[in-house]
This record gives C-alpha cells, sequence and structure tokens, in this order.
C-alpha cells in the first residue's frame, strides 16, 4: 500500500511537470507563430515515465486480489464459521413446555 | 451432510474451473472488483492527462483510451497472475467492467487542462 501510493503520487508529478512544460512550449509557439504538432522529445520521455509509473502504482496500491472459492487454500481459516459444518441447532429451549396450545386457544 | 459435503468439496479441489454449482465467496468478490474499479478509473485519469499533453484530436484519442484500457486489462490479468477463474466469475468482470464511467473521466481529462 504505501509504496505504491508514493510511487503514483511520483508519477502524478512527473505528469504534472510534463503539462507544465508541454503548456510553456505551447506558448512558445504562439509567439513564435507556428503550429503544434507534438510535445518535444523529453516530454514525451517524461510521459512515458509517468505511465510507467503510474500503471504500476494503479496495479499496486489498491490491494491483492483474493480468491473467491470457499474451498481454497487461503479462505480456510476464514471461512470456517460458514461452514454448515459447525452449526448448532441444540439448545436448552427445547427443555421448555411449548406454548403452541396456548396460542391456539385464544 | 458431511459427507455429501466433503464430496462436494474434493469435487470442488479436482476441477476448480468448471463448477456446476457455482458457490463464490461474496466478500472477497466484492473486494476484487473494488480493486479493478480503482485501478480503471485511476488509469484512465492518468491517460486522459497523457492524451491531453500530447494533443490528440477526435478519434485518435479514443483509440488511446482503448489501449490504455487493454493494457490496464493485461496488467490486472498479470496481477491476478493468469488464473483469472480463482479471483473472478468470468472474463467480463476484468476486462469490461468500469469501462464507459472510465470513459467519461477520460473524455474530462483529456479536454480540461489544455487549450
Amino acid at each position: 500500500m504505501g509504496l505504491g501510493f508514493v510511487v503514483g503520487v511520483f508519477g502524478v508529478l512527473i505528469l504534472a511537470h510534463a503539462a507544465y512544460s508541454t503548456v510553456q512550449y505551447r506558448g512558445l509557439l504562439k509567439i513564435m507563430e507556428e503550429e503544434f504538432s507534438g510535445p518535444p522529445m523529453n516530454v514525451v520521455i517524461e510521459l512515458l515515465l509517468g505511465f510507467v509509473l503510474c500503471m504500476w502504482a494503479a496495479l499496486t496500491a489498491p490491494g491483492k486480489f483474493l480468491s473467491i472459492h470457499p474451498y481454497s487454500e487461503e479462505n480456510r481459516i476464514v471461512s470456517l464459521p460458514a461452514s454448515l459444518d459447525f452449526m448448532i441447532f441444540n439448545h436448552r429451549g427445547k427443555a421448555l413446555p411449548l406454548e403452541m396450545d396456548v396460542k391456539l386457544k385464544h | 451432510m458431511a459427507g455429501h459435503n466433503d464430496s462436494s468439496a474434493s469435487e470442488k479441489k479436482s476441477s476448480e474451473a468448471t463448477n456446476d454449482l457455482p458457490t463464490f465467496n461474496t466478500e472477497n468478490m466484492q473486494s476484487n472488483m473494488k480493486i479493478i474499479y480503482y485501478s480503471r478509473t485511476f488509469m484512465s485519469i492518468i491517460g486522459g492527462v497523457i492524451a491531453g499533453i500530447l494533443g490528440f484530436t477526435s478519434l485518435t484519442g479514443f483509440i488511446f483510451y482503448f489501449l490504455v484500457m487493454a493494457i490496464t486489462s493485461v496488467g490486472l490479468v498479470a496481477k491476478a497472475g493468469f488464473s483469472i477463474h480463482s479471483y473472478f466469475g468470468s472474463w467480463n468482470q476484468i476486462v469490461l467492467d468500469g469501462f464507459l464511467s472510465g470513459l467519461m473521466s477520460f473524455v474530462l481529462f483529456w479536454t480540461y487542462p489544455f487549450d
């Protein structure tokens, strides 16, 4: 969690710097009255680096996948209380007299 | 009852991919879906920013979005260790889920910060 998050923040910062460079480059082009065909090379490299870092962060930061099979190795201990074999339906209420007759008379 | 459960357990272990009666751990599946959703949203935002900086227009930008989503899908599959069926019900969940909502944020960040 921590490392992926830091890497993601770093990638976003790199992208922000690339955006700032592009805005400045566009301003320069406007002054020189030329058309924008594409950002300069170092910005492209920055974009690639930021993309890879953010990709890595997006894949690691949210957490690990958990197995969905109830009988898999990872879920063995967790799924014990959910198992039907461990349910107990006997309790001391069985010894008390039934009140069904009373309800029927009313 | 116990004997029935034991037999179904051994059957599940023997054939994990093809379940006759799919019983999944729903909490874990929802957690997996949430992870997928986070990854897709973040990657569509990043893709939008990159497409905006590169100055893509009209169709090229959408092709770029499809490309980014394909790369993200491959990354998610690789994160799942290429065994989709132990973490997800079907391929649609990992490939298509969150596609349209990601498109919204992609277009927002694609057109937002640049003139």
